[in-house]
Order: structure tokens, then C-alpha cells, then sequence
């Protein structure tokens, strides 16, 4: 597929409950992740990220996972995540350049 | 409500010409979103067609994402395999649309569905305008006698 990326956030801002975002270079939706906020005692909230459907042996991308939850968090939403990724290299690049695409095209 | 042109304008804003259109990405990956109002019933529909495999969102008055199934075909045999990855335990609204989809179209098929359970009406319309759309957007795979089941699946 040559390394494309595409990102495919919910484009219902207003109405959303839920976040969900597609990246994919291989031409399917490969892992899908779940991340949810948890608002405890504490000031900080804790995070609960978690592989719902493919690769589990593969911490980057719940590394990615993690990163996108607390942006979203920290722009104060409590949105749950869903968020697929099917990645050919799993590298500290491919990480820093999901996140900041998603970051740059979000809609909450 | 006004439901319907924000809805437009929000499409609008995300680069998508109308409701109704279709994207197409870089790469042959096409989007189409659509809206049928179904009996007093807001249905949204978003088909990701990615090489190998279909996402299907249908969103009953809401945009929640709701259950989300995953089905293929299960090697050797020549069934249709589904499981549910979010929600779905005590209600499986949406995974025999998954199945049917997978049989339909010969693709892995990931289907989200946020439609109440109890509503065999509804998921039966939803699920008939999908396939419409579906066979539309040239995605059903034509009978090679190569590739279809021989023994009939419910």
C-alpha cells in the first residue's frame, strides 16, 4: 500500500459519545484498542487502555493509545476511545505522527 | 430538529461535500456516509472500504458508537464466524448483520451498531438499506461457484 495514512474521526461533534479514529497503512483496520477516562478520588484521572481485537504483544500501540486518551483528557473531554491502527512499523516516529495528526484534525 | 443541518455543516467541516457522499481517500479508501429516516427513526450509516475489509457504522438516532462486531470466513470450513469485541454480551443486536455482511461481500466485515435491542424491525430495515447502499457502491461479490458455500448457513 506504500505507507499511506488515513484518519477518519467521527464527524459529529456536537452529537458524538464516543471518539473513534482509523489509521491504516496496510490496508485494513488491524488492532482496535479501547481507552476510557476514570474519574476517581484523586485529582488525577486514571486511564484505562486495553487491546480489544488483534496484536496484544505490541506495546506501542497501546503506548499510542495512552498518548491520544490523555490529549483528550486534557482538553476536557471524557470521551471514550476507539481507535484501530494498522501500522507496518510500530516506531517512537509512527507514534509522534499519529498523535499529532489526530491532534490536528480532531473534532472534540 | 435541526439535527439534519448541523449534521451537514459538521460534514462540511470534516471535508466531506454533503451528506450522503463519498471520500475517497488517498490509497482507494472509500467513505460514504448516508441517512435514511426509517419509520419516525433517524438511521446513520458510515461504510469504510478499506482493500480487504469493510467497517460499517449504523447509528439509530444517535451517534454513539455502540456494539462493535467483527466476522470473516473461518478457514477450512466454509462458515461465517462472529464475535463481539465491544458491548454485545447481553445483546447482540448488530452481530447477525455482521455475518450476513461477510456472506454478502466475501470481505472481513467490522460492524458497529448503537440500535437498541429488542428491535428486530429496525435492524432488519437498517440491515436492508446497508446492503442496498453496499450492492450501490459495486461491494457485494458476484456468485462464483468457486467461493460460495455449498451448504445453506441460516
Amino acid at each position: 500500500m506504500g505507507g499511506l495514512e488515513q484518519r477518519f474521526p467521527v464527524p459529529y461533534k456536537s452529537l458524538s459519545l464516543d471518539i473513534k479514529v482509523m489509521a491504516t497503512q496496510i490496508g485494513t483496520m488491524g488492532t482496535i484498542l479501547h481507552a476510557r477516562k476514570e474519574e476517581g478520588v484523586t485529582v488525577q484521572p486514571t486511564f484505562n487502555v486495553s487491546v480489544i481485537f488483534g496484536k496484544r504483544d505490541e506495546p506501542m500501540l497501546l503506548a499510542i493509545t495512552r498518548q491520544l486518551i490523555e490529549h483528550i483528557s486534557s482538553s476536557g473531554s471524557s470521551m471514550p476511545l476507539v481507535l484501530s491502527l494498522g501500522l507496518k512499523d510500530h516506531s517512537m516516529e509512527t507514534l509522534k505522527g499519529i498523535v499529532s495528526a489526530v491532534m490536528e484534525n480532531r473534532l472534540w | 430538529m435541526s439535527s439534519s443541518s448541523c449534521k451537514t455543516s459538521e460534514f462540511e467541516a470534516a471535508g466531506f461535500d454533503s451528506v450522503g457522499q463519498d471520500d475517497i481517500g488517498g490509497g482507494g479508501v472509500q467513505v460514504t456516509s448516508f441517512t435514511e429516516l426509517v419509520d419516525d427513526v433517524t438511521l446513520h450509516f458510515q461504510i469504510i472500504r478499506l482493500p480487504k475489509q469493510i467497517y460499517a457504522w449504523i447509528g439509530c438516532n444517535s451517534a454513539k458508537l455502540g456494539n462493535l462486531y467483527a466476522a470473516a470466513h473461518t478457514r477450512p470450513s466454509n462458515t461465517v464466524s462472529v464475535t463481539s469485541i465491544l458491548g454485545g454480551a447481553s445483546d447482540n443486536t448488530g452481530s447477525g448483520i455482521a455475518r450476513r455482511l461477510v456472506l454478502k461481500t466475501g470481505l472481513n466485515v467490522i460492524v458497529a451498531c448503537n440500535i437498541p435491542k429488542n428491535s428486530p424491525m429496525l435492524e432488519a430495515n437498517a440491515e436492508k438499506k446497508l446492503v442496498e447502499k453496499l450492492i450501490a457502491l459495486g461491494h457485494s461479490r458476484s456468485k462464483s461457484p468457486a467461493a460460495g458455500p455449498v451448504l445453506s448457513s441460516s
